[in-house]
């Protein structure tokens, strides 16, 4: 079982969202209590890199929600991704990715992995999606440890997400 | 009697093998001739394997003497159940290589002729050295099997190192046959027979010091051949150069008859004898044990590397003989007679592992082209038969249970644990020692054969020609043969070792049976209530720890497609196979520890000293310093030269001299007959 | 039993998976921006678009077309037009599908500046 695109655009046809919701049950299932994460950087600032580093530190303490992280994407569950997807390390990438048995997530995190920032260019993909199927798109420039948290706690179905229904727009607009 | 006769019949069959060797060059038949030859030395070998078994399970049989000539003397033969032993391994050993010959010798020409012609002449040798029971038929005995085995290492293509090798070997056994017959020649004046059976009879009449004498020229000249240090450096200079099949007959039978010489002197010529000899023996052996597998981590070349792990194993036997005479001498007759059990055990599980890891070398010489474990790699895929067969051995002479050499070694560390039943604080200390340079000895013994393993057999191929080996045409009967024999030892220990203790009774006189196998299938170390275990049993139980989960898996895996993916490599683009591990590498550790035994000499060179770092191409070069060489034999070869220049003017040449020598000859003589 | 024990049982805090209560840890962080539509004119919204440095902001037409996603929070639209932008506090911004961090912002009607 592969969860890779487990989401479907708002507006899909109700039997669509059934078959979605049964695939999100099956990820809080799996994954939900036991997590392992791999973290990719595809070239970027390493600001991200210093959040989720405090992911792991006491105050937030990933681990005693069941999460941990492992360099070997062999025993990884999700792949949590930073950076613009230089071109240089697009194999690297499809590689880890490749390494991972399934069932497995992607977590796209920071404004550089999510497409802003940066265009396509000689040297960068822009994107991360542009090499991986990615789950779970975590905006912010770098995102906090928090918002970090309720990404990955989306991820496995913890949580309901909140950004389909937030309209950026004023309470006091006119 | 019975086994004398099977020694006959496997006497004949070689003599026949070694003439149909001959024969090979003449005539059309070449290749069936070859292999007539090859099934007549395999007959040979299980005729020699069940004379064996039945000289082992009888009472010594008394002395044949089928005549002689003038010259060697009246031929004397006997077979005793300590040769017995050794036949049984001699007749493993020579149906193993048998029935690998054919392959690993293909091209039916002139020289794989002469080799043949010479491997079973020396068959024939080592059985006459096994059945000799006179002195003189045993020193011939001897001698031609040494020489034959020097014509076998010269098999190959002529190059200095070849020649260099065998002449090691040629010069160290002879110095070996000087203290050889030096020690018989004490033991012949003093109890003036040259029936062995006698000698042993009437050898407690002989004055201790002539006794100890003849017992330490025995150890050094025996010990030449067995390969005890510092007397060992023939085996890692002949090993390489001989054809594989040659050098596991070395390995597996020659440096046995060594260790057959020192059993034959301590535990059946000259059984009672002080506790200093069997320590200095036990030291000697603990000595030869470590500095073998010590020396084996340094190197790159399979066959090297297991003749230096020979060395180590011949430590622990004669480690497991010196321990049995230092009991003996404090009145522990049943550790005494345990551990020479123990010892013999290990005779014939080094013996076959060793040969299967010696043809193995040679399959893979032949089917990679190279014996460099820094050039091979991933073999275990690519000869997968090769692959499992080379890894029983392996197994076997690592000591890992369940397999073989598990069983003898946890014998023989049983038997050194009860030094302190001898009573003496020191001696209990020394047998200490002893028991943890063989523990050290055991762990790096590990760590070596994972690397000789791991190397040239897992992994990935690290040269073309190593990814290119096949082994079609390789020998694998008498590999597989030999690898079924490690399995049989070690599940069927119960039984092997029920033929050694009747083989150990009738060499020593103790009854040794109920106290090494009260059940039916329980070892335990001469002592009740001491410690034991069940080789059979723990063959079962690993086979059930490793069957069951794998069923488990199996029925209970998820259904549906898996995903065959590459090696997970850190995500490189270009993994080289030369990014694994190498051996030197892999021995690094062990090689920083000892560096005082090795003394590495390090040359390194740049092309330029930039500190940028852009040096050019670096020069790294290591080597071990061969100690033993260095500071042992080159003395005494360049004292030996001195000398002959010393003495090289009394044969000037000048006849005037001469006539000057007969003169002063004929004076000396008239003044010693005048008085 | 020890008495640590008994105080950490009293005093000690209860940690949850996901924070029960706001967490004042995220009060000041900088958010997304959010816009007031009758602020927003197409001239606005052009210099919106032009000052973004991250590529968050795009017009189409009468729609201002905000990409949360690749928002990085810099602030620099709220100074360019403070009547029109606002933070929005906003900062649980996970989604499952990236166009549900594309916004559609209707600009403000009939508005020339």
């Amino acid at each position: 079982m592969t969860a890779g695109q487990t989401a479907q655009p708002p507006g899909a046809a109700p039997a669509a969202a059934e078959v979605a919701a049964e695939l999100r049950q099956a990820v809080t299932r799996q994954f939900g209590r036991s997590l392992h994460i791999r973290t990719l950087d595809t070239g970027s600032c390493a600001a991200c890199e210093q959040e989720i580093r405090m992911l792991a530190a006491p105050h937030y303490d990933l681990q005693r929600l069941g999460f941990f992280f492992t360099p070997a994407p062999r025993h990884a569950d999700l792949l949590l991704v930073t950076g613009p997807m230089l071109r240089a390390f697009a194999p690297a990438a499809r590689k880890t990715y490749a390494a991972m048995p399934a069932p497995k997530l992607v977590v796209a995190t920071g404004a550089c992995a999510l497409g802003g920032v940066y265009q396509p260019d000689p040297f960068s993909h822009g994107s991360v999606e542009q090499v991986l199927p990615v789950d779970v798109w975590i905006p912010g420039c770098p995102p906090s440890p928090l918002a970090l948290l309720q990404g990955l706690l989306v991820a496995v179905g913890r949580l309901s997400e909140q950004a389909a229904g937030l309209g950026f727009t004023a309470a006091d607009s006119a | 009697m019975t086994a004398l006769i099977l020694f006959a019949v496997a006497a004949g069959a070689w003599a026949a093998a070694a003439l149909a060797g001959l024969l090979i060059p003449f005539g059309r038949a070449r290749g069936a001739v070859l292999r007539a030859g090859c099934a007549l030395s395999v007959l040979g070998g299980v005729a020699a394997l069940c004379g064996g078994a039945a000289a082992l399970l009888s009472a010594d049989s008394r002395l044949v003497s089928p005549g002689g000539s003038a010259v060697v003397g009246t031929l004397q033969l006997q077979s005793t159940s300590l040769s017995g032993v050794f036949a049984v391994l001699l007749g493993v050993v020579a149906v193993g290589i048998g029935l690998s010959l054919p392959r690993s010798h293909p091209e039916a020409g002139a020289g794989p002729a002469v080799y043949l012609c010479a491997y079973n002449l020396a068959l024939l040798a080592s059985l006459a050295v096994l059945s000799a029971g006179g002195v003189l038929t045993f020193l011939v005995a001897w001698e031609s099997m040494a020489l034959l085995c020097y014509a076998l290492i010269l098999h190959r293509p002529r190059s200095e190192t070849v020649a260099s090798g065998a002449f090691w070997f040629l010069a160290l056994s002879e110095a070996g046959f000087v203290l050889v017959v030096a020690a018989f020649a004490i033991l012949v004046t003093q109890t003036h027979t040259m029936d062995l059976g006698l000698i042993a009879a009437r050898a407690p009449h002989v004055p201790a010091a002539w006794r100890d004498a003849a017992y330490l020229l025995a150890l050094a000249g025996f010990g030449f051949k067995a390969g005890l240090v510092p007397l060992h450096v023939w085996l890692p200079a002949a090993h390489p150069v001989a054809p594989a099949d040659g050098s596991a007959f070395l390995s597996g039978l020659i440096v046995k008859l060594g260790v057959y010489g020192i059993a034959l002197f301590g535990f059946r010529l000259l059984p009672d004898g002080p506790a200093w000899r069997g320590i200095v023996t036990m030291g000697v052996g603990a000595l030869t044990a470590a500095i073998g597998i010590l020396y084996a981590l340094g190197e790159r070349d399979i066959k090297r590397f297991l003749a230096f792990s020979t060395i180590e194993n011949v430590g622990i036997i004669v480690t497991a003989f010196g321990a049995a005479m230092t009991f003996l001498a404090y009145g522990q007759r049943a550790l005494w007679a345990f551990l020479l059990l123990a010892g013999l055990y290990h005779v014939l599980n080094h013996g076959t592992c060793k040969t299967l890891l010696f043809l193995e070398a040679g399959v893979t010489e032949h089917a990679a082209g190279s014996r460099d474990m820094d050039r091979l790699g991933g073999l275990a895929r690519l000869m997968p038969r090769s692959g499992v067969i080379a890894f029983v051995g392996t197994l076997g002479i690592a000591a890992l249970p369940p397999l073989n050499g598990f069983v003898s070694e946890w014998l023989i560390f049983q038997g050194l644990f009860q030094g302190f039943r001898t009573g003496s604080h020191l001696v209990a200390i020394l047998i200490v020692l002893a028991a943890a340079t063989l523990g050290l000895t055991g762990g790096l013994a590990i760590y070596a054969f994972v690397r000789g393993y791991g190397i040239p057999y897992l992994g990935m191929p690290r040269t073309r020609q190593a990814a290119a080996a096949t082994e079609r045409g390789q020998p694998v009967a008498g590999p597989a043969l030999l690898a079924t024999a490690c399995v049989a030892f070690a599940v069927g220990a119960p039984v092997l070792l029920i033929g050694l203790a009747r083989a150990v009774r009738t060499t020593t006189g103790v009854v040794l049976r109920p106290v090494l196998l009260p059940g039916k299938l329980t070892v335990i170390p001469a002592h009740l209530s001491f410690s034991g275990f069940s080789p059979t049993y723990l063959a079962v139980f690993l086979l059930a720890v490793t069957v069951v989960p794998v069923l488990i898996y199996l029925a209970g895996r998820p259904r549906g497609a898996s995903l065959v993916v590459p090696v997970w490599d850190g995500g490189m683009l270009a993994f080289r196979p030369r990014m694994q591990y190498s051996a030197m590498t892999f021995s690094a550790p062990t090689r920083v520890t000892f560096d005082a035994l090795y003394r590495p000499s390090v040359s390194l060179q740049r092309a330029s000293d930039d500190p940028a770092g852009r040096s050019g191409p670096v020069h790294y070069e290591t080597a071990v310093t061969p100690v033993f060489e260095r500071y042992l034999y080159r003395p005494v070869i360049r004292a030996i030269e001195w000398l002959a220049d010393f003495v090289r003017p009394l044969q000037s040449g000048d006849v005037n001299l001469y006539l000057l020598y007969v003169f002063v000859a004929v004076l000396v003589a008239y003044l010693i007959a005048a008085v | 039993m020890p008495l640590w024990f008994v105080r950490g049982l009293l005093r000690g805090v209860v940690s949850t998976p996901y924070p029960a209560r706001p967490d004042p840890s995220v009060a000041g962080l900088p958010t997304p921006p959010a816009f007031r539509p009758g602020a927003l004119g197409r001239g606005v919204a052009d210099s919106l678009v032009a000052i973004c440095p991250s590529r968050a902001l795009a017009r189409d037409d009468d729609t201002l077309v905000f990409d949360a996603g690749a928002c990085a929070a810099t602030g620099r639209c709220r100074d360019q037009a403070p009547d029109a932008v606002t933070a929005s506090g906003a900062w649980e911004l996970a989604a499952t599908a990236r166009p549900a961090l594309v916004k559609r912002i209707p600009l403000a009607r009939g508005a020339r500046r």
